[in-house]
């Protein structure tokens, strides 16, 4: 079915967005869901790896993906190729969070199709109005 | 969007007072922090032994990579937490663990020096945590 990102962006101003967090980092993982949930009061899904992060991407839907780069086993580009690559998934828009601050590692992270790259260490005060503003969506919480 | 004028919550009921915000989550995650806090301090321990290591000209490769990885965790941590000097300090240690040279004499000297900082600051923790 095509999409319409307009409609998806008005839709999303009457719906809870729903983000998928990935990051093998407990610590990381629960800051960001503290956050997104308390501050902007969006409902947060949780995977401790790139495997168990395309599960539940393809049975929960989320609106958007939160992706550690540097992750055991395999890792946040890996895990963003196989999901672009499953029809179940290739929409929802993915945004990286990594500590890595070179420049060619950016341009390949967008070469490879990722909505927006966002830096660690994140302001839990400002993180859902940055995802927000990377995806264009209205409220940012 | 119109707030509950007696939860103060709007429609999508998380609270529409920002300092109220701030407050709650800053609790959170300072009890967060408490909870961490041991991962934190043993990956900071970790570099510690490392760097001296890397005096006695010890250091293997196994735990130079795991000194990377500790520190390049740290970098993306201590921040969130609320110690951004902490990140800096993490990041000059991953930079100097990491390179394929080993590291001059200056260069461990100064590793010994941050990471001394580094684990006082995490000794010390968040003002928020304090």
């Amino acid at each position: 079915m095509e999409r319409l990102p307009a409609f998806e962006n008005h839709a999303r101003i009457l719906m809870t967005p729903r983000i998928l967090i990935i990051d093998d980092e407990d610590d990381i993982r629960q800051v960001a869901a503290m956050s997104l949930e308390t501050v902007a009061g969006w409902d947060v899904l949780l995977a401790s790896s790139g495997k168990q992060g395309i599960e539940r991407a393809s049975t929960e839907q989320p609106d958007a993906i939160l992706l550690d780069v540097m992750m055991p086993e395999m890792d946040g580009p890996t895990t963003l190729l196989k999901l672009k690559a499953n029809g179940s998934t290739s929409h929802i828009p993915v945004l990286l969070l990594t500590a890595k601050v070179q420049g060619p590692d950016q341009k390949k992270f967008a070469e490879m199709g990722v909505a927006a790259i966002l830096f660690k260490p994140f302001d839990p005060l400002t993180l859902a109005r940055q995802i927000s503003a990377a995806l264009g969506w209205k409220d940012g919480g | 969007m119109a707030d509950d004028p007696l939860t103060h919550k709007n429609e999508n009921g998380h609270s529409a007072d920002p300092q109220s915000q701030e407050q709650k989550l800053q609790t959170m995650i300072s009890a967060l922090w408490e909870r961490s806090r041991h991962t934190v301090v043993e990956r900071a321990a970790l570099l510690r032994t490392a760097g001296e290591l890397l005096v006695d000209n010890r250091l293997d490769q196994a735990t130079q990579r795991h000194a990377v990885d500790s520190a390049h965790k740290l970098a993306g941590v201590l921040g969130t937490f609320g110690l951004p000097r902490g990140t800096d300090l993490a990041r000059e240690a991953e930079e100097l663990f990491g390179q394929s040279m080993p590291p001059s004499k200056p260069e461990i000297e100064r590793l010994q020096v941050l990471l001394a900082e580094l684990t006082h600051l995490i000794d010390l923790g968040p003002v928020g945590a304090r």
